[in-house]
C-alpha cells in the first residue's frame, strides 16, 4: 500500500517543475496566443474585407490600429472614417489598456505579428528602433506633400528619430500639465482662486488653509508615480532636472531637484496631503472627484475623465501651475505620442497613407476640434479649448509657454521604476530626501552608463 | 519462430497504440512545459536583448547579480511569509468544513456550492473585489470598522499587514478546492469505524482526532504538497491588488512578481529567468523534504 502514494508524490515533484516552467513562460505564452488569436481574427476580417473591397473595386485590406486610451477611441474613429472616405482604406481600432499594451506589442514584435499602425511612446521607442521593428518613414516623409515635419515641436519629432538618421514615427499630440482646484472648498476657506501670479509658496499656503483637522479634507494630492503630472514640474521650476541633456547623468543631486522634492514631501509630512498609504491606494483624480482633496495637478490627457465627472463639473475648475518665486519659472513637462507602423506589415503603403493623413494639418485640426487631445501641429489648438466650455482649458494652452520634454532615455522604464520605488521612503518620511536622492543618483547613473 | 513473431507483432502494436494515446498529453506537456523549462534555464545565462534578439552570453552573471540582490532575498522571504499563512489556514479550514459538510446537515449541497464558488470565479475579478473591500479610504471593511468605533486599518499598504491581507484572499479562493479533495479522502474511510467508535462512546471531536485525521493523512499529504507549490507561486492577487507606488510592496512582492517585473515590464528576461530558477530550486527542495518527512506522519491504511 505504501507504493500507492509513491507515484502521486513523484508526480507532485514533476508537477512542481512543470508548474514553474509554466509560470516562466505563461505570461508571454498567453500574450502571444492572445496576440495571434487577434491577428487571426483580424486576418479573417482582413480577407473578408478584402474580398468585399475587391468586389467593389476599391483598394484592399483593413488596417489594424492599436491604441491604449479608450477615451480617444470615439474621436479617432471619426477622423479615420474621413480617411476611409478619402482613400478607400479601411481601418479598425483596437484598444488595449496601457498596462497590457506594451506586453501585447512586445509579443507581437517577437512573433512577427505587430498591428499595422500603432501609438509609440518615449518610454519604449528606443528598443523598437534599435531592433528595427518599425517601418522606416524617412524617405516617405521627404517625398510627402501633405506632411510638414517642421510644424511639429522639434523635441517630439526627435523622440522618434533614431540616431539622427531614421524617422520612425510622426507626432500625434502633445500634453501639458495644469492645476485643478475645487472652487467650493476655496470659497468655504475664504481663499481667492489660483491665478497666474501664484507661486509654489502660495500653493503651500492655500494647501494649509484648505486642510481640515479631522482628516475629511486635504489641501492637495500628488500621485508619486505620475511623475510627469506631479513632482517633475516643480523640480524643473526650482532649477533642478531628472536627466541631463546628453542623457548620460541623473540630476538627483542637483540642489533644485532636492529643493523641490523636499518642498513636496514636507507638505505631505505636515499633513496637508492625505497620508501616503491613501495616495498609493487611490489615484489622485479619484480623491479629487470624491471631494477629499482641494487641488491636484493633472495632465491634459485626463480631460475626458475629469470634465465628465458630475462632482467636478459642479465644483471645480482649472488654472495654470504655480511658478517658482526665485527663478520665476513655470515649466510644464510635456510629452507627445507618435504614429508608427510595423516594419513587416503586409500593407506598408496603406499604413503610411494613414500615418501621413493623421499627421496632416487637416486631421490634426480635427483632433483638436473634437477635443480628443491637444494636437502637435502648430496653430491647430485654438478650438480645443471649446471642447469643454465650462472649464478654463486655456490654462493647458498657457502652460505651453515653457515646455520641458518628459525625461527619457533608452532604459526609461527601468530607471523610472527605480526612482518611484526609492522615493517611497522620502514620501513616507522614513529617510531624508537628500539620502534618497543620493541613492537614486548612484543607481540611475549606473543604469545610464549601461545603455 | 512463428509464434515469437506474432507476440512481438502484438507487442509492437500495443507499444504503438500506447504511445498514440499518450501523444496528445505528451505534445502539450513538451510544448507548454518541458521546452519552456529548458529555454528558461538557457535564457538565465544571457543578457537578453529585446524581441528575442541580441542575446549576449554572460555565463553566471545573472546568478551572481541575484546573490547580491537584496530585493530578491526579501521577495523570497515574502513568498515564505505568504505560504506560511496561506497553507496551514487553507488546509485546516477546508478540512473542518469538509468534515462538517460531509455529515448530514440541511442545505448541504448549497453550502458546498458556496464554498466552491471562489474557485470558479476569475482570479483577477476576485482580486479586484477584495482590493475595494480592503481600500483604506473607501473600502467596506474600514467603513464597518469605523461604524463600530474602531480606527481604519491600511490593509494593503501597511508593510506588516499587507501579506496577511493578500494571504486571506488566497485562503478564501482555495478553500473550496481543498475541500473537494478532502471529500474524496473522507469517502474512503469505512463507515464501520465510526459506528464502532460510537458504540464505544467516542464523541464527534474524539472521532475526528482518532479516526478521521489519521485516515485522511494521505489526502492531507497530497493537498499540502500541491498547496505549498501553489502558494510559492503567488502572483496574480499581488499584481492586481497593489499599485507600484504601494509602500508595502517591497515587503509583499513574491518571487514570481519580481520575475514578471523584470521579464515583462523592464524587458530583462535573462535576470527574470534566473529568479525563476531560484524559485524552482527552492520548491524542489521543499518538496523533497516533504517527501522524506511523510514517513513520520502519513498513514497508508
Amino acid at each position: 500500500m505504501k507504493r500507492r502514494w509513491g507515484l502521486p508524490a513523484a508526480m507532485a515533484v514533476i508537477a512542481a517543475t512543470a508548474l514553474i516552467g509554466c509560470t516562466g513562460q505563461q505570461n508571454s505564452g498567453q500574450a502571444t496566443t492572445a496576440g495571434t488569436q487577434e491577428t487571426k481574427q483580424e486576418s479573417k476580417q482582413e480577407s473578408s474585407a478584402a474580398e468585399t473591397e475587391k468586389e467593389k473595386g476599391g483598394s484592399s485590406g483593413t488596417l489594424t490600429v492599436a491604441i491604449w486610451d479608450k477615451n480617444q477611441e470615439p474621436g479617432l474613429t471619426k477622423i479615420m472614417a474621413d480617411f476611409t472616405k478619402e482613400t478607400g482604406i479601411k481601418t479598425q481600432i483596437q484598444v488595449t489598456p496601457w498596462d497590457q499594451y506594451w506586453t501585447m506589442l512586445e509579443a507581437g514584435a517577437t512573433g512577427g505579428s505587430l498591428p499595422d499602425v500603432f501609438w509609440m511612446h518615449s518610454n519604449e521607442i528606443a528598443r523598437y528602433s534599435e531592433y528595427e521593428m518599425l517601418l522606416d518613414l524617412t524617405d516617405r516623409i521627404k517625398a510627402s506633400k501633405t506632411l510638414e515635419m517642421d510644424k511639429f515641436p522639434k523635441e517630439i519629432v526627435n523622440i522618434y528619430n533614431w540616431q539622427g538618421t531614421k524617422q520612425y514615427a510622426v507626432p500625434k499630440d502633445i500634453d501639458t500639465i495644469a492645476l485643478w482646484y475645487n472652487k467650493t472648498m476655496f470659497d468655504a476657506a475664504g481663499i481667492s482662486y489660483p491665478s497666474k501670479d501664484w507661486t509654489w509658496d502660495d500653493f503651500a499656503d492655500a494647501a494649509k488653509k484648505l486642510t481640515k483637522a479631522d482628516g475629511s479634507q486635504y489641501g492637495f494630492a500628488i500621485n508619486p508615480t505620475n511623475d510627469q503630472a506631479g513632482w517633475c514640474n516643480p523640480v524643473y521650476d526650482m532649477g533642478g532636472y531628472v536627466i541631463s541633456e546628453d542623457k548620460k547623468s541623473s540630476g538627483f543631486t542637483q540642489p533644485g531637484t532636492i529643493k523641490a522634492l523636499t518642498f513636496l514631501t514636507d507638505l505631505m509630512k505636515e499633513g496637508y496631503a492625505p497620508p501616503y498609504e491613501v495616495i498609493a491606494e487611490n489615484k489622485e483624480e479619484a480623491l479629487f472627484e470624491a471631494g477629499k482633496v482641494a487641488m491636484i495637478t493633472q495632465g491634459s490627457w485626463m480631460l475626458s475623465e475629469l470634465c465628465n465627472n458630475d462632482y467636478v463639473k459642479a465644483n471645480c475648475d482649472i488654472a495654470v501651475l504655480p511658478k517658482d518665486k526665485t527663478t520665476g519659472r513655470r515649466a510644464s513637462i510635456y510629452n507627445g505620442l507618435g504614429w508608427a507602423a510595423s516594419a513587416n506589415t503586409s500593407m506598408p503603403e496603406e499604413a503610411w497613407k494613414l500615418i501621413e493623413y493623421m499627421g496632416s494639418k487637416e486631421a490634426q485640426q480635427k483632433q483638436s476640434d473634437l477635443g480628443i487631445v491637444i494636437s502637435a501641429y502648430q496653430g491647430t489648438t485654438a478650438n480645443w479649448v471649446k471642447a469643454y466650455p465650462s472649464f478654463n482649458l486655456q490654462a493647458y494652452l498657457d502652460m505651453m509657454d515653457d515646455l520641458v520634454i518628459r525625461p527619457y532615455s533608452k532604459s526609461t522604464v527601468a530607471w523610472t521604476n527605480m526612482i518611484h520605488e526609492k522615493l517611497i521612503d522620502a514620501w513616507t518620511g522614513k529617510k531624508s530626501v537628500e539620502d534618497v536622492c543620493k541613492d537614486i543618483d548612484k543607481e540611475m547613473n549606473a543604469m545610464l552608463a549601461e545603455e | 519462430m512463428n509464434r515469437e513473431k506474432t507476440v512481438s507483432r502484438r507487442e509492437k502494436s500495443e507499444f504503438l497504440w500506447g504511445w498514440l494515446f499518450l501523444l496528445p498529453t505528451m505534445t502539450g506537456l513538451i510544448i507548454l512545459n518541458i521546452i519552456p523549462i529548458f529555454q528558461t534555464i538557457y535564457q538565465s545565462f544571457f543578457k537578453t536583448g529585446a524581441f528575442g534578439k541580441g542575446n549576449v552570453f554572460i555565463g553566471l552573471g545573472n546568478y551572481s547579480k541575484l546573490l547580491q540582490d537584496g530585493t530578491v532575498w526579501q521577495a523570497l522571504w515574502n513568498t515564505f511569509k505568504y505560504a506560511l499563512v496561506e497553507v496551514p489556514f487553507s488546509i485546516a479550514i477546508a478540512l473542518v468544513l469538509a468534515v462538517i459538510l460531509n455529515g448530514k446537515i440541511k442545505g448541504r449541497s448549497i453550502w458546498r456550492t458556496i464554498y466552491f464558488l471562489p474557485m470558479v470565479a476569475a482570479p483577477a475579478a476576485v482580486a479586484m473585489v477584495w482590493r475595494w473591500l480592503y481600500n483604506s479610504e473607501f473600502g467596506l471593511i474600514n467603513h464597518l470598522l469605523n461604524r463600530i468605533g474602531l480606527s481604519s486599518v491600511n490593509w494593503i499598504s501597511d508593510p506588516g499587514i499587507a501579506y496577511i491581507s493578500v494571504a486571506i484572499v488566497g485562503i478564501w479562493s482555495v478553500i473550496g478546492y481543498n475541500m473537494v479533495l478532502f471529500f474524496a479522502g473522507l469517502q474512503e474511510i469505512p463507515r464501520d469505524y465510526y459506528e464502532a467508535a460510537e458504540i464505544d462512546g467516542a464523541g464527534g471531536v474524539k472521532q475526528f482526532f482518532y479516526i478521521t485525521l489519521p485516515l485522511i493523512s494521505p489526502t492531507m499529504f497530497f493537498v499540502t504538497v500541491t498547496r505549498v507549490i501553489g502558494a510559492m507561486q503567488v502572483f496574480d492577487s499581488i499584481y492586481m491588488m497593489m499599485e507600484k507606488s504601494n509602500p508595502a510592496l517591497v515587503k509583499t512582492q513574491s518571487l514570481v512578481y519580481l520575475f514578471y517585473k523584470y521579464s515583462f515590464v523592464e524587458g530583462n528576461k535573462g535576470y527574470g529567468s534566473a529568479i525563476v530558477m531560484l524559485l524552482l530550486l527552492v520548491i524542489l527542495l521543499i518538496t523533497v523534504i516533504q517527501l522524506l518527512c511523510q514517513k513520520k506522519w502519513v498513514n497508508y491504511n
